[in-house]
């Protein structure tokens, strides 16, 4: 009954947000970056929210039941890590008097500055578009596990309901994101760290916890293999050095340059804030990770198995329903279906506006209104959503290692593109060509292959293309790099800077212009 | 355990240490639109 009764007040606070939002115009560019202005408390609150999603969350404790301790080094060192170097890429990202309002127009303008249409920027929105196609599947795919929990529900309808959130929160702006998202980062802290309490009572304490880790071989699902004693506690789990260091290398150096979060580093209103984001962004994710990593260790001792047929994702909403007060129950698994909604919205507006700004309209180039444009853009995204819960009917990979696959994929693709893009006068557009689909090949080769190591692998055979085909392709030119390098910039680069991002203030325009008149007429 | 943790610490300390060495070199280059102010830390 309280779980009910908090999701019906949840929903309502839903559509109260987003019909708020209707009122408020808002251009293209807020919704990004926040026109380049965002101060450090808003930075902090948008940079923890988008780390806690279903991956981390529900996929986190998930891998802590099943395979110990070696769960912290793998994905909570491994993301930390990725933190750590986000501020490398803000240090250079940032620096530009009129910076990248997008990732793609960041790799046009460094890349191939003097090109109107930029082959390069149409090959890394298609390949956002399939990563963060991923990342929305996988959202539904929490989304489903919880709400299935919280009403009862089979799993495979329980998914379709994603669909009515989508249709909610898909006509709400900025604003909308940032309150939901806010409200959701508070309940989500709150229920994480009243969870672990409850967990942490129920199993007789931590040491209770530590004695079970070091003698249990239950299986982790009922009927299945016995786990070596011990193994929980070992620093490799039930992994492999290989394969630990390969998690770890994936979530770190893939995260650091994930299109979301470069982006997320072009928003700050200086670099300064945008380090500093980072920095006390990480102190704040010590409190929720901390009861993660208690509630997905101590799990271990109150259900020793799972039920048959449940994946390890199962574990957060089942131990919190059985151990924790209702309220608090309610609270966090409410939370948890709302972060998973609202990463998916927002990893679906990605997975639209490449596919229809960076695709579709650099290939076809014909004149569109901006009334157009933005229903063109309504209907893909809701088509996208669509796909991705008919995708999520069969969840092929667990939450977090489905993650993990995803930034090992961006990293592979786009590791040098931008370290040495920013940090290499010399890094030009045959290097990046080189590494992108050496990168991408190479890693969907050695994945397939069954390779323990298959972004290491990657990684390498990048590194050597990257390396021939600066030394074979066209010197860069300065409209390329001087802004990543220098204060003050040439005229030559502010006017080639100009002419890019013309287009979208045009369009800018077209869309202030459309919605004022709109509610001139409605007023 | 011990060493999981110690290497999960290990990874809050980079991230402190970097980000401070970051600050300090926008402070050393006393550009104000990088966000130099005169203290490392505002």
């Amino acid at each position: 009954m309280w779980y009910i009764a908090v999701f019906a007040f949840y929903l309502l606070f839903i559509v109260w947000t987003c019909l708020k939002s209707l009122k408020n115009v808002e251009s293209m560019s807020d919704f990004t970056t926040g026109g380049h202005r965002m101060g450090l408390f808003i930075g902090v609150g948008t940079s923890v929210a988008t780390w806690v999603s279903v991956a981390s969350v529900m996929g986190v404790p998930g891998y802590l039941y099943s395979s110990g301790v070696a769960a912290i080094i793998g994905w909570v060192a491994g993301w930390f890590f990725g933190t750590a170097l986000i501020p490398i890429v803000a240090y250079k990202v940032r620096r530009p008097e009129s910076p990248a309002k997008t990732f793609p127009e960041f790799i046009h303008l460094r890349y191939e500055p003097l090109k109107k249409n930029s082959q390069l920027r149409t090959l890394v929105a298609a390949l956002m578009l399939v990563g963060y196609f991923v990342f929305t599947h996988l959202q539904v795919v929490g989304f489903g596990i919880v709400f299935s929990t919280i009403t009862g529900m089979k799993y495979e309808i329980a998914i379709f309901a994603f669909l009515v959130f989508l249709l909610f929160t898909s006509i709400g702006g900025f604003w909308s994101v940032a309150v939901t998202d806010t409200v959701n980062t508070i309940l989500i802290i709150l229920g994480v760290v009243l969870g672990a309490v409850a967990v942490l009572a129920a199993a007789g304490g931590f040491s209770n916890i530590y004695d079970t880790l070091a003698a249990t071989t239950a299986p982790t699902v009922v009927g299945g293999e016995s786990l070596s004693k011990g193994v929980l506690l070992s620093p490799v789990g039930t992994f492999g050095l290989g394969a630990l260091f390969s998690i770890f290398i994936s979530n770190s150096l893939g995260a650091a340059v994930s299109p979301h979060w470069v982006a997320r580093m072009l928003a700050p209103k200086s670099i300064k804030v945008a380090i500093m984001q980072m920095m006390i962004s990480v102190v704040l994710l010590i409190a929720i990770f901390v009861p993660l990593i208690i509630i997905g260790l101590g799990a271990k001792t109150l259900i020793p198995s799972l039920p048959a047929g449940q994946t390890t994702d199962y574990i957060m909403p089942l131990v919190i329903t059985e151990y924790a007060h209702p309220l608090v129950g309610a609270l966090t698994l409410v939370a948890l279906c709302a972060a998973a909604v609202s990463t998916a919205n927002s990893m679906l507006l990605h997975c639209g506006t490449s596919l229809y700004y960076d695709i579709y309209k650099n290939i076809f180039t014909s004149k569109t209104t901006e009334e157009n444009s933005k229903k063109h853009l309504r209907y893909t995204v809701l088509a996208l959503g669509v796909l991705a819960v008919v995708s999520a009917i069969k969840p092929p990979v667990l939450l977090a290692m489905g993650f993990t696959y995803v930034y090992g994929g961006f990293g592979a693709a786009f590791f040098f593109v931008v370290y040495l893009g920013l940090y290499w006068k010399r890094m030009n557009s045959a290097g990046a060509y080189a590494n992108i689909i050496v990168g991408t090949a190479v890693y969907i080769i050695a994945k397939v292959l069954g390779a323990t190591n298959p972004f290491i692998i990657a990684l390498a055979a990048a590194f050597v293309s990257v390396l021939i085909a600066v030394k074979i392709g066209k010197k860069a030119p300065l409209e390329a790099y001087e802004p990543y390098f220098e204060s003050e910039i040439s005229s030559s680069t502010k006017k080639v800077i100009s002419t890019i991002q013309d287009d979208y203030a045009q369009e800018e325009n077209m869309q202030k212009t459309a919605s004022g008149s709109k509610e001139a007429v409605e007023g | 355990m011990a060493i999981a943790l110690l290497i999960w610490v290990a990874t809050i300390a980079f991230s402190l240490i970097c980000g401070t060495i970051l600050c300090y070199k926008v402070e050393k280059s006393k550009v104000k639109r990088w966000g130099y102010s005169g203290k490392l830390f505002k």
